[in-house]
């Protein structure tokens, strides 16, 4: 189920300013607090999609050891979609706490 | 030491083999990550950091698999589009053959299968294109059409033979150039299907 929302996830991690793979995946971690356990791996394709429709932008750094690193950025298509799925996510949260309540409310 | 992350990202450069560029990308990027990952581990400067590591990473061939997914969409909509290109420009070339050269200079059945592997071709390729969109079939018979169509029409006209204006000629190598960027988006197409295929037929 997480995988669906995957894309929304990663863009909302990126909100804060660029960051590269491992700090995104890690700032997930930090926000779940721990409850998305995915492979790390998992986070590499949803870059590589969200760049490939316009969402994101990337380019290569080299820090201090000397390693090259892509660097992720959202862009401005990217900052509208983020608003976007987050506005759709809530309508479908509220539905769904709305279904499980029942009769209780 | 062991050599955990070179033999991960060495491995997963294979997997990713139905796109070098793509393949050279994420070899650095997994490289910096995994790199960074065991730094970050307790147990680090050792073997276990590494192997940590590279375990919470995931499978390379399932993230392979996915990268192969989202490379499917992407050839089947330039595969689309050169094929949307080349339909156009054959129909042109078609109807100003007919304008600029006198007609029946060929054999008989030429006409015929100029103008019926058209329009199979396109129909094949409208009716793709509501029902199965990253179907390999559809796009094998469109292509197999065109030559047809294209291949039809230059005997037709008889171009080669009589010493045909530059500007038939132009178009009938236009043509011809358009069905070969097609057929290397077909067959570009089909070798990402048939990768995806055994990514993740050997993954479950």
């Amino acid at each position: 189920m997480l995988k669906g929302h995957l894309d929304a996830i990663v863009l909302a991690a990126l909100e804060a300013g660029p960051a590269h793979g491992y700090a995104i995946i890690e700032t997930i971690k930090q926000r779940s607090a721990g409850t998305f356990d995915l492979p790390e791996g998992t986070v590499y394709p949803a870059l590589h999609r969200l760049e490939q429709g316009g969402l994101l932008s990337s380019a290569w750094t080299t820090p201090a050891n000397g390693r090259r690193r892509r660097i992720y950025s959202l862009t401005k298509a990217g900052v509208a979609a983020l608003n976007e799925r987050r506005k759709a996510w809530g309508r479908f949260s509220q539905a769904v706490d709305t279904a499980l309540a029942g009769g209780r409310a | 030491m062991t050599r955990a992350i070179d033999d991960y990202v060495a491995t997963l450069r294979r997997e990713l083999d139905f796109d070098r560029a793509l393949a050279d990308r994420l070899a650095s990027e997994v490289e910096d990550h995994l790199r960074e990952a065991a730094e970050a581990d307790p147990a680090w400067p050792s073997p276990e950091a590494e192997r940590c590591a590279v375990e919470r990473f995931g499978l390379g061939r399932e993230i392979a698999a996915e990268f192969a997914a989202d490379a499917i969409d992407r050839q089947a909509r330039r595969t689309w589009i050169t094929l949307a290109v080349t339909v156009a420009v054959t129909f042109v070339a078609m109807r100003l053959r007919v304008i600029w050269l006198d007609d029946g200079a060929g054999p008989d059945l030429a006409p015929l299968i100029d103008r019926y592997a058209f329009v199979a071709a396109l129909t094949v390729g409208v009716v793709a294109w509501f029902a199965f969109r990253r179907s390999l079939a559809a796009f094998a018979i469109c292509l197999g059409g065109l030559v047809a169509s294209i291949g039809a029409g230059i005997v037709r006209a008889d171009l080669f033979a009589n010493g045909a204006p530059l500007h038939v000629l132009l178009s009938a190598a236009g043509e011809i150039a358009l069905v070969g960027v097609l057929a290397f988006h077909v067959i570009g197409l089909g070798r990402r299907l048939r990768r995806t295929a055994e990514l993740r037929r050997v993954g479950r």
